[in-house]
């Protein structure tokens, strides 16, 4: 290893561990001692990193007050150095963290009211595509229709949140006392897409998520409504089906259509 | 004397191989693009010549941030400007990174990219902070091969700038300004000269922020950063956080007189306020430049006409 790479390994394990190994390299300077001034880059690195936390998951932050929510934040910028040149990313694993550390694994709405505003950020600014009209369906003959298969709008995802962790988000981002945390007996089943430039999200039915997450992997429509007859009654499958498809369209969840080639 | 200059020849001094390419333009008097301000802008079109943007708030998948850079780019001359190029670093070369760059550039065709002179990690971590080396030969051999690598991947000479720093290393074997310059005139990099981080590192460092600027060789410098930061007392912090302090304006008077016409930029970071206030700052900017420097040719022209 160059001086030089050893000087940086020595420099960056003093603001990841405290090692004090580099000060014999560091000079003092006229008005100041050299721990305070190699100090500085030991606060900004966890300040500024805590920093872009708030600035991804506003709502957890508001949610935990300032104090546990650095707490929080030191905590998670300890456990997972960022990996990425762009700060975007790092709060990426965060949602993980929360589910996997104590003591925040004991509060699992804490995991997922950072899992809906992660999917939130990330589907501001997921990738371009186009948005499926309806005029595109009228171009399909009746006899066609067992056989569309539905691509996704790239900003499109799925989560299930097994807490009340929508309803503590929309209290919170209208400046509401949220309510009181609550473990759901079915999990909350959420579809996040971006709607022009705005991050939007809604909860789906058992069933339509069901349909949602199964037209996702490349099942045909007629698949999907016979998969829907199991669900509730049989002979209002079809209609039930085309409702919500027509609900994906007028809401832009969707990218595409076509008709599969064999099945 | 330049203490590089005298410095033996090593492997990579030999191999180097400045790219050639023309100095660019000058843009007048430019405003790095905030989110805060994109309204402001896109609704008024506010009297600014040009915009500077972080390189990395728009590398990115889609969504509202491309988008309104595409409209900002329609309407004003762009440079992008990157904080995780981390041109400094001894870990290897991240493609991957140099990549969404370029990929990048292609859409907003800048009139230049720039970048710090500073590592941001190494061993697979990333501090997001723009680290300080020491100015060894080692050192800038190393720095000038990194640029040389870039430059090659990107087709196009890079700008790199000057960063505020807290500490110096026992081992440096030259000053800051003898490496930029040496830097500069091995690599065929340009240089982008922050006027308030020369003033936060001379005070921080003991020496006279003038020595710094008569160091830097005239014809490398296309941009001039002006910022705001923290006084502590005993040392200061670059926070981009306030308006330009007087001290700052006089070193720019100074640049001025040094460096001639360069595009200049007022960079503001936090504590982000109205855009009208900001704008005051840019005013000021082109106001002395206008008043140090001679009348541009059209303007005379307009005279004699």
């Amino acid at each position: 290893m160059s001086d030089f790479a050893r000087q940086q390994a020595d420099f960056q394990r003093g603001i990841l561990t405290g090692d004090d190994t580099v000060l014999a390299e560091i000079l003092d300077s006229p008005r100041e001692k050299r721990e305070t001034l190699y100090g500085v880059y030991r606060y900004a690195y966890g300040s500024r990193l805590v920093e872009a936390l708030r600035n991804d998951h506003g709502l957890l932050h508001s949610y935990l007050g300032d104090e546990t929510f650095d707490e929080m934040g030191h905590a998670y910028v300890k456990a997972r150095p960022s990996e990425d040149p762009n700060l975007r990313w790092f709060s990426q694993g965060l949602p993980e963290f929360l589910r996997s550390a104590e003591p925040y694994c004991n509060h699992p709405i804490l995991a997922d009211l950072a899992a809906l505003e992660k999917a939130l950020n990330d589907a501001f600014d997921a990738a371009e595509g186009p948005v499926l009209e309806l005029t595109a369906m009228a171009s399909f003959a009746p006899e066609q229709w067992n056989d569309l298969k539905f691509q996704p709008h790239p900003s499109a995802a799925r989560l299930d949140l097994s807490t009340n962790a929508s309803a503590v988000w929309m209290a919170l981002k209208n400046d509401e006392t949220p309510p009181d945390a609550a473990t759901l007996e079915e999990p909350s089943r959420i579809l996040v897409w971006r709607q022009d430039t705005t991050p939007m999200f809604r909860e789906l039915p058992p069933e339509e998520a069901m349909m949602w997450d199964e037209a996702a992997n490349g099942i045909p429509f007629g698949v999907l409504c016979e998969m829907l007859a199991t669900y509730d009654d049989p002979d209002g499958a079809a209609a039930r089906g085309a409702g919500y498809l027509h609900g994906w369209i007028t809401s832009g969840n969707l990218t595409a259509v076509s008709t599969s080639v064999s099945r | 004397m330049n203490v590089a200059s005298r410095l033996p020849n090593s492997p990579a001094a030999l191999a180097e191989r400045p790219l050639q390419s023309d100095k660019p333009p000058f843009l007048g008097f430019g405003l790095g693009l905030r989110a805060q301000h994109y309204d402001e802008i896109l609704g008024g079109s506010p009297p600014i010549d040009w915009f500077e943007v972080i390189s990395e708030n728009y590398m990115l998948p889609g969504g509202q941030p491309l988008r309104v850079l595409d409209r900002i780019c329609e309407r004003y001359p762009v440079v992008m400007h990157g904080v995780s190029l981390s041109i400094a670093s001894t870990a290897p070369p991240n493609f991957e990174y140099l990549q969404g760059l370029k990929d990048l550039a292609r859409r907003v065709e800048p009139k230049w990219i720039s970048d710090h002179l500073c590592w941001t990690g190494v061993h697979g971590k990333n501090l997001h902070d723009l680290l300080p080396i020491p100015y060894t030969s080692e050192a800038l051999d190393h720095v000038v091969s990194r640029v040389q690598l870039v430059q090659d991947f990107l087709g196009r000479a890079i700008v790199l700038e000057n960063v505020s720093t807290y500490v110096q290393f026992n081992n440096s074997e030259m000053t800051e300004w003898e490496f930029l310059a040496e830097l500069s005139r091995r690599s065929g990099c340009w240089l982008l000269f922050d006027i308030n981080n020369v003033y936060v590192s001379a005070f921080n460092h003991g020496y006279d922020p003038m020595t710094f600027l008569d160091g830097i060789p005239a014809d490398r410098v296309v941009q001039f950063h002006m910022a705001g930061h923290s006084h502590m007392g005993t040392h200061i912090i670059d926070t981009h956080d306030h308006p330009v302090c007087e001290d700052v304006w006089d070193l720019y008077v100074a640049a001025i007189k040094r460096f001639g016409r360069v595009s200049t930029m007022i960079e503001r970071d936090d504590n982000i306020p109205p855009l009208d206030e900001l704008l005051v700052e840019v005013n000021r900017t082109r106001e002395i430049a206008e008043r140090v420097l001679p009348p541009l040719g059209k303007n005379l022209g307009k005279q004699a006409g």
